[in-house]
């Protein structure tokens, strides 16, 4: 793990506890009496900022030796090179964006259509290679959910236009 | 009254509802502990919306069943495949799989599943002893020290969890804040929900769970190449441990058990840390030292046998105070929730049929394990086979349709594919999941008692220590605060010496 990535993370862990912070002083703190809503969340919140300030430490005091070895690394700023260099990233983001549509999709053409979709294109995703398989997947998965879920658990799934 | 809670503990486990549901989780168990990748706390999460319709008996006695069969199914494939199947086999891997090289694998599945069989039938009446005791005496604990021992469990649980301490404490804090969210326990006022009608009632347990440990491990899937596993071939007959083996396994076992036991009372993750105490502790009273790493029995005995005894003595503070301190109870906790029971030291009193219900189906479920385990392994190993191209969209559409099933509500889906990502992000930063899920079960209980505690003594902060019984919990804190600076400083320091000494 590179530490400047390292750096990173604890600044941007310490942005969300300020964020966190400042958007829980809507709530009211009250007396020592009667303590607030606002109490518990500012502790964890400050105790959040405090650690992830001891973390961005340690990782400073980790990478002053190092420092000038690593900023030549990765200069690929085009997508088409951000692919190239990160092969492992592609995919899980590919997926991502999969997962999105498919949300998205379940609101206007209904659970089961859209599942069928998702199931076929994640299992091409993950590396099959026919189609026949996946299909078969699909449909098995699609049917299980509809007998086991919505006719004996009674859970509607959301429907769409179609079906 | 120890012998009356075990007739009708098993009385209620033999209702044909509850039968079925314990054979469920031992079959869904053992197949998550087969399976690298799908967790026990994640398989609970997916399986919390089903167990709803079997009513909070039946549901947590599956529930339960598929947390400690995991730890049966866990052994399989670290002993055939070199794979754990969950992170309290990884010891595992080390004798069991060199056995199965010299053709014992038999031998070592043999011993895992009856070491797993006597050590979770050892811890379960432990628990039947010590739980009711420690609910009865919790009884009288108040807020503070509530929040002295949720305090405690945070700490001791950085201690175990990761490579960083200061990691999981930040994970840790996430969860706490998560669980400010929706209503606020004591005044009803509405937090961080940013104006989302779905998120009034708090962050979804399940689409947390699921996105975190289901989405996000898909994810890293995804992201590294996978090769296909060899899987050695067990034969029936091989199955039977011979005379020499079975001489050797018994004291580990019956070490892995109590010292499992133990483990599994302390918060953290005490499956996996009882599996590697064990097997320390097996490599430094052996007598065959020399074996160990090259196919010793006691490395597959011992650490076998304490993951299960871990996994009963964890359901202690869950089941008598209520507060779970491994991932797998917290998700056990969630889903008694939303069955509408409160685990706790009320527990005992108000629900006995969950109480003893769910303590019988141990001894139950560690038998049809045990059958389950013993001839089928062979089908069970094979379904490591199964290609992760077929295996992950079948995990993600059961995600979906867990995280939407607990509320119906499409907004929880997208809550889980956000935990999915951020979970992704955070494995490749180190930072571990579990602890942010057990934050988020224990905010809640952190936060009444912290301020009960305040009203309580009308603002006086001392409050908060007052009690003897607090004075303890907060000098066992603070012990547990300092202890590791401590010795980190002096290790740093005789590192320093020896080299200085080298050089």
């Amino acid at each position: 793990m590179l530490v400047r990535k390292e750096i990173a993370s604890s600044l941007v862990l310490i942005l969300f506890g300020v964020g966190f912070l400042l958007y829980n002083a809507k709530y009211s703190i009250d007396t020592w009496a009667n303590p607030g809503p606002g109490v518990f969340p500012l502790m964890v919140g400050a105790v959040l900022v405090i650690l992830a300030a001891l973390e961005l430490l340690q990782d400073v005091r980790k990478s002053k030796p190092k420092e000038i070895k690593e900023s030549n690394e990765e200069s690929g700023s085009s997508i088409r090179g951000f692919f190239r260099t990160k092969k492992g990233d592609a995919k899980p983001l590919l997926m991502i964006a999969v997962f999105i549509v498919y949300l998205l999709m379940v609101k206007w053409v209904g659970f089961f259509i859209s599942n069928f979709l998702f199931v076929i294109i994640s299992s091409k995703l993950m590396g099959a290679r026919d189609w026949g398989r996946p299909i078969a997947l699909s449909a098995g998965i699609s049917l299980f959910c509809y007998f086991l879920f919505e006719v004996w658990l009674k859970l509607a799934f959301p429907r769409g236009a179609l079906f | 009254m120890a012998g009356h809670g075990i007739l009708s503990s098993l009385l209620i486990t033999f209702q044909p509802v509850n039968f079925f549901a314990c054979f469920m989780g031992a079959v869904i168990g053992t197949l998550v502990g087969v399976l690298p990748g799908l967790g026990p706390a994640a398989a609970m999460a997916l399986v919390i919306p089903l167990t709803l319709k079997l009513g909070p008996t039946a549901g947590l006695i599956m529930l339960a069943g598929i947390y400690y069969g995991s730890m049966y199914g866990g052994s399989t494939t670290s002993i055939l495949v070199n794979v754990p199947g969950e992170p309290a086999s990884v010891v595992t891997t080390l004798d069991g799989y060199a056995m199965a090289r010299k053709g014992r694998a038999g031998a070592a599945l043999a011993i895992a599943a009856i070491g797993s069989f006597i050590a979770g039938t050892f811890s379960v009446i432990a628990l039947q002893l010590f739980a009711p005791l420690l609910a009865r005496s919790a009884l009288a604990f108040g807020p503070a020290e509530y929040f002295a021992l949720t305090v405690l469990g945070i700490l001791l649980l950085s201690n175990l969890t990761g490579k960083s301490r200061v990691k999981s404490l930040i994970m840790m804090m996430a969860g706490l804040m998560l669980s400010a969210v929706g209503m606020d326990p004591i005044g009803g006022i509405e937090r961080f929900s940013f104006g989302f009608e779905s998120a009034q009632g708090g962050v979804s347990f399940i689409a947390m769970t699921t996105g975190l440990f289901g989405v996000a491990e898909v994810l890293s899937v995804m992201a590294e190449k996978g090769e296909p596993v060899d899987l050695l071939p067990v034969r029936f007959r091989e199955l039977y441990p011979n005379r020499e083996e079975m001489k050797r396994s018994a004291a580990p076992i019956a070490r892995g058990s109590v010292l499992g036991f133990l483990i599994g009372l302390l918060p953290g993750p005490a499956a996996t840390v009882a599996s590697f105490a064990s097997y320390g502790l097996e490599r430094r009273v052996s007598r065959h030292r020399e074996e160990f790493g090259k196919g010793a029995i006691e490395g597959v005995a011992g650490p076998e046998s304490a993951n299960n005894a871990a996994a009963g003595g964890a359901m202690i503070p869950l089941l008598s105070l209520g507060l779970p301190f491994t991932p797998s109870t917290a998700v056990l906790l969630g889903g008694m929730l939303l069955h509408g029971i409160t685990p706790g030291p009320l527990l005992l009193r108000d629900r006995p049929d969950v109480f003893w219900g769910v303590i019988g189906s141990f001894y139950l479920g560690n038998m049809m394990l045990l059958i389950l385990n013993l001839p089928l392994v062979g089908i069970f190993a094979k379904i490591v086979r199964v290609a992760p191209k077929y295996l992950m969209p079948t995990v993600l559409v059961l995600c979906v349709i867990g995280a939407y099933g607990d509320n119906s509500n499409l907004f929880d889906v997208w809550v889980m594919l956000g935990a999915g990502i951020v979970g992704y992000i955070m494995r490749r930063y180190n930072y571990e999941p579990a602890p942010l899920v057990v934050g988020l079960v224990l905010g809640p209980v952190m936060e009444r008692s912290v301020r009960q505690a305040l009203i309580i003594s009308r603002g006086n902060i001392s409050g908060l220590w007052d009690s003897t019984l607090c004075m303890i919990m907060w000098s066992i804190v603070l012990f547990a605060a300092v202890l590791p600076i401590i010795t980190g400083s002096l290790k740093s320091r005789a590192q320093g010496r020896s080299k200085k000494s080298t050089a």
